[in-house]
């Protein structure tokens, strides 16, 4: 067994706001393997951002404050800045949602892409560029030699966010966090980024993590998915066998409440119950009990761990590590 | 039946942090007077501003009781005396005493910048809406005018209208004035234009109301917030120009005593009584300094750009 | 593009030209009829060169043969002639507006030098006791009475230092009268009029600049920089200055079409010969015709000023160069 590239172990990064602490990211451990594509999904709030910022040590103003996030050896929580920066973009790139406002308006992109290469690898201005231009090639901008010396807003919003992507891969890094990288785009640009990331994944044998609260987007793309709510991981496992069979409440609700292609015509859609959860009171024990229509009286109490819920997937909740499948009208 | 519609995606409302407990949603005005009042540095501001207004409306009073003296009474055995039991400011060329003409000279200041903040709102405002209601060629050419205006470097301007109008308080108000107006009007017209779009606006409008109406009783209103933002911002600026056109002698003629023309001929006094040319100083500085972070903390508290 | 952005500039600037000539030449006219020293009961004048010198200075024509002439005389440089000598406005102008424009400039550049760093520390440092501490200098310096900060460093560095004996600056002129003009002569009767203007400027741009980095550190794109690893240094100056100063120029840009006049006061403070200085004395002789027509011209060149400086705006903002 290869060792996983990426090991998030018990990880907790708080808040401390005017109305007390939130917990944005409570215990939450993961593994991210050799070239391959993880789904982080989950509403709003629920601490996804959160986690990935926390692995870039970018959770500012949160602090982390427990936990490890073990990346070659090194736990990157306890490393130095300086060491920590020569992994940022290097060997750990993050893409962001919206590639308006992640872009510098006042230079030019190719300059941008290169900065990376300029930076890490010590390129000269011109080698960098001329690789930057390469690489926003490969990302699929047409005429790239002539657009590299365009400002930001001279790029459509898919083009933005093909040229963050190749950002991101100037240095061939060993992983790709993308944060929700289609949610401020057309939904037809959706689909052509998302084909970038998979050609991507599958070219350069990058490790992406995919972080969206979309679940269709996840369909596609990633190989495993990992469900967040309230700060916690509530469901794990490949993606298919938890479409197939979802092992948690959450999950399995956000599923029906998605329309289908194949379900009956007249057949009303199933919200899921109540609100989102207030993180800086949160309900005794599990924290979506109030919302479950699984919910027994333990619930309310104790705080469930994420165990092993059949053969290939984990799931914190108490009905389904009992053994309940989850059914219902 | 399709049921209430959901979309493929998770698009709940944020799970956010959400307040303990939801206070009672209160008016504008209440709101901002709250802040306002929360506000320690600018609440002592405004006493300061507040108590300076009384002493210089009751200046004969103070000077009948407290300082014994009248702001023009010469002495000239006592010139030039240091702060001390006979004069508790010190005295001038001229053996007047200080504090008196202090005193007095606040009713300059803060007279003249009343007046000025009163003609500049009132003509910038009166345009200002005119221009962003009805747009078009009006809006045109009183916004050319006020560009014409501004052109005009406002010092340059002071002085020649100085020297070809008497200058006297309301003068010398009308005269800043003139150039503060500009500002005021882009400011009015710039809200007007934005409030002018919302519905209520357009429902007023259809029930039949005139325009001056409208423009009185419900643009206004919106268009106040930022005004006292302004004003409250501008007096400080106000006082020190009327001071530095006093200082010229430009504007208000001794011997009625104004803390700039108490400064005229200060380059005299070098070798006599540094106190002659601190205390008037001193004195504009701690008003223009109180005024404008009274000024911020009104801006602070009312501005609705500010609110989030 | 820039052309048509600069093009329409241009054209707004004529207009408010034209609006100026007007307002200058009604304010005029009401001095037209008036007394003029040093023609009318001069002594040595008959009453028929009384008339012919009334004639010239164009008091007796009707309006607007008056503005045509003059605005025919502005388009030649000939801003018109003082009612007390016949002197040329226009001498005068090109006498001392390089002297204004030395103080000005050097205020201005003064104010940059230390507003940037001024502003950079206080955005950097927020809330802390470096932060505050200058905050109150700058909201302090604010309220300081341009005329009257003269007074007092005047009276600091010329008159006390100099009463004790000590080497003191020089408090008017722009240089001395007897062997003086060289460079450390003109920059020892600089410093302190320079350091009265820049005040202000410091006062307001550092603040300004404090709170365009704040916003700037906030952005997007200043946690892209920090996630490809960029230090600390390169993120703050490199990506974040840089955007911060952007609107710093807009500000600066602000004061070139005051940079004629916004001396006027220290001028005289200091006994600066310059353009500022020029219109008071001769305000104070009821000389109306120079002053006007050194009003006149500080307004154009406040127009130009304001057309220089939106098109710099535009040169310097990608979005607008190539939008």
């Amino acid at each position: 067994m290869t060792q996983p590239l990426l090991q998030v172990q018990d990880l907790h990064t708080v808040f401390s706001t005017k109305e007390g602490q939130v917990k944005a990211v409570d215990g939450v451990s993961f593994e991210l393997n050799v070239g391959e594509t993880l789904g982080i999904v989950g509403e709003s709030g629920c601490g996804k951002s959160v986690t990935a910022l926390s692995i870039m040590r970018l959770q500012r103003p949160g602090r982390i404050v427990g936990g490890k996030v073990m990346f070659k050896g090194q736990d990157l929580t306890r490393i130095s800045e300086y060491e920590m920066r020569e992994i940022r973009g290097r060997e750990i790139a993050m893409i962001f949602q919206d590639p308006m406002t992640s872009l510098n308006p006042v230079y030019r992109v190719g300059w941008q892409v290169g900065e990376p290469t300029r930076v890490h690898n010590g390129w000269d201005a011109k080698k960098a560029f001329s690789s930057a231009v390469s690489m926003l090639g490969r990302v699929g901008i047409p005429s790239a030699a002539s657009r590299a010396k365009d400002y930001p807003h001279q790029f459509s919003g898919g083009m933005r966010q093909r040229a963050m992507i190749a950002m991101g891969l100037t240095t061939t890094p060993h992983v790709l966090i993308a944060d929700e990288p289609t949610t401020a785009l057309d939904v037809t640009i959706q689909a052509q980024i998302l084909d970038l990331l998979r050609d991507v994944n599958r070219e350069f044998g990058t490790a992406t993590i995919l972080i969206t609260h979309n679940l269709g987007v996840v369909a596609g793309m990633c190989q495993r998915l990992i469900v967040m709510y309230a700060g916690k991981i509530v469901e794990a496992g490949p993606t298919a066998d938890v479409f197939a069979h979802p092992k948690h409440p959450y999950t399995w609700s956000l599923l029906r409440s998605i329309p289908r292609l194949d379900a009956e015509t007249h057949e009303p859609l199933k919200p899921i119950e109540g609100l989102p959860p207030n993180l800086v009171d949160l309900p005794g024990g599990c924290a979506f009990h109030p919302r479950c229509a699984f919910r027994v009286e333990k619930c309310s109490r104790d705080v469930p761990s994420l165990l092993r819920v059949g053969d290939t997937q984990q799931a914190a909740c108490w009905v389904t590590q009992s053994g309940t499948e989850l059914k219902g009208g | 039946m399709i049921g209430p519609s959901r979309v493929a995606e998770l698009e709940m409302p944020a799970a956010g942090i959400e307040t303990a407990g939801s206070r009672p949603a209160q008016s504008y005005w209440n709101e901002s007077w709250e802040r306002l009042r929360a506000n320690r540095i600018g609440m002592a501001a405004g006493t300061l501003i507040l108590v300076m207004a009384v002493i210089a409306v009751m200046a004969p009073v103070f000077s009948l009781v407290l300082t014994h003296y009248q702001p023009q009474t010469i002495n000239l055995l006592e010139t030039f005396a240091k702060p001390g039991a006979g004069h508790l400011l010190g005295s001038d060329e001229l053996g007047r005493d200080t504090l008196t003409r202090l005193i007095w000279g606040a009713r300059v200041s803060l007279g003249v910048a009343f007046l000025t903040v009163a003609m500049s709102l009132t003509l910038g405002t009166t345009l200002g809406m005119v221009a962003g209601y009805y747009g078009g060629w009006i809006d045109d050419v009183l916004m050319r005018l006020v560009d014409t205006v501004l052109a005009i470097p406002a010092i340059f301007l002071f002085i020649l209208m100085s020297i070809l109008f008497r200058p006297n308080a309301f003068t010398l108000a009308a005269i800043i004035a003139s150039v503060g107006w500009g500002t005021v009007a882009r400011l009015v017209r710039g809200e007007v234009l934005s409030v002018k779009q919302r519905d209520f606006i357009v429902a007023t409008r259809s029930i039949g109301a005139r325009d001056s109406r409208l423009m009185v009783r419900h643009l206004l209103p919106n268009v106040l917030p930022v005004l006292i933002v302004a004003a409250s911002l501008g007096v400080g600026q106000i006082i020190l120009v009327e001071a530095a056109l006093d200082f010229l002698g430009l504007g208000i003629q001794p011997p009625t005593p104004s803390w700039g023309n108490m400064l005229t001929n200060a380059q005299s006094y070098f070798f006599r009584s540094g106190w002659l040319v601190a205390l008037p100083g001193i004195t504009i500085f701690i008003t223009v300094l109180a005024s404008n972070l009274f000024g911020n903390a009104i801006r602070d508290a009312f501005d609705p750009r500010l609110k989030s | 593009m820039l052309a048509k952005y600069v093009a329409r500039r241009i054209l707004a600037s004529i207009v408010v030209v034209l609006g100026v000539t007007l307002i200058t030449l009604i304010l005029m006219d009401r001095t037209r009829g008036a007394y003029v020293p040093g023609i009318d009961f001069n002594p040595s004048l008959r009453p028929e060169d009384v008339a012919r010198l009334r004639a010239d200075l164009g008091l007796d024509r009707p309006f607007y043969v008056w503005y045509l002439s003059w605005i025919w005389g502005v388009l030649h440089g000939d801003f018109g002639h003082s009612m007390i000598d016949g002197s040329t406005v226009t001498s005068h102008i090109l006498d001392r507006l390089p002297n204004t424009l030395e103080l000005t400039v050097t205020a201005i550049l003064i104010g940059m030098v230390f507003a940037i760093p001024v502003g950079v520390i206080g955005a950097l440092r927020r809330g802390s006791k470096t932060d505050h501490s200058l905050t109150v200098v700058s909201v302090a310096g604010f309220a300081v009475p341009q005329f009257w900060m003269g007074l007092m460093l005047i009276l600091i560095f010329s008159v006390t230092l100099e009463q004790h004996g000590l080497p003191w600056l020089p408090s008017s002129g722009a240089f001395s009268p007897f062997n003086g003009g060289d460079i450390l002569d003109r920059l020892q009767h600089l410093i302190l009029p320079a350091t009265v203007l820049s005040f202000f400027y410091v006062s307001t741009w550092s603040r300004f600049i404090r709170s365009s980095m704040l916003e700037v550190l906030s952005q997007d794109y200043i946690r892209t920089a920090r996630a490809k690893g960029m230090s600390e240094r390169r993120v703050v100056y490199l990506h974040g200055l840089r955007n911060a100063l952007i609107p710093l120029i807009t500000l600066v840009g602000l004061e070139l079409p005051g940079l004629v006049s916004g001396g006027l006061v220290v001028e005289v403070v200091f006994g600066w010969p310059g353009i500022g200085k020029l219109a008071f004395e001769r305000a104070i002789q009821y000389d109306y015709s120079t002053v006007m027509g050194v009003t006149f011209f500080a307004a154009l060149l406040v127009i130009a000023g304001n057309l220089i400086a939106d098109v710099l705006y535009g040169v310097l903002d990608p979005r607008i160069r190539f939008g």
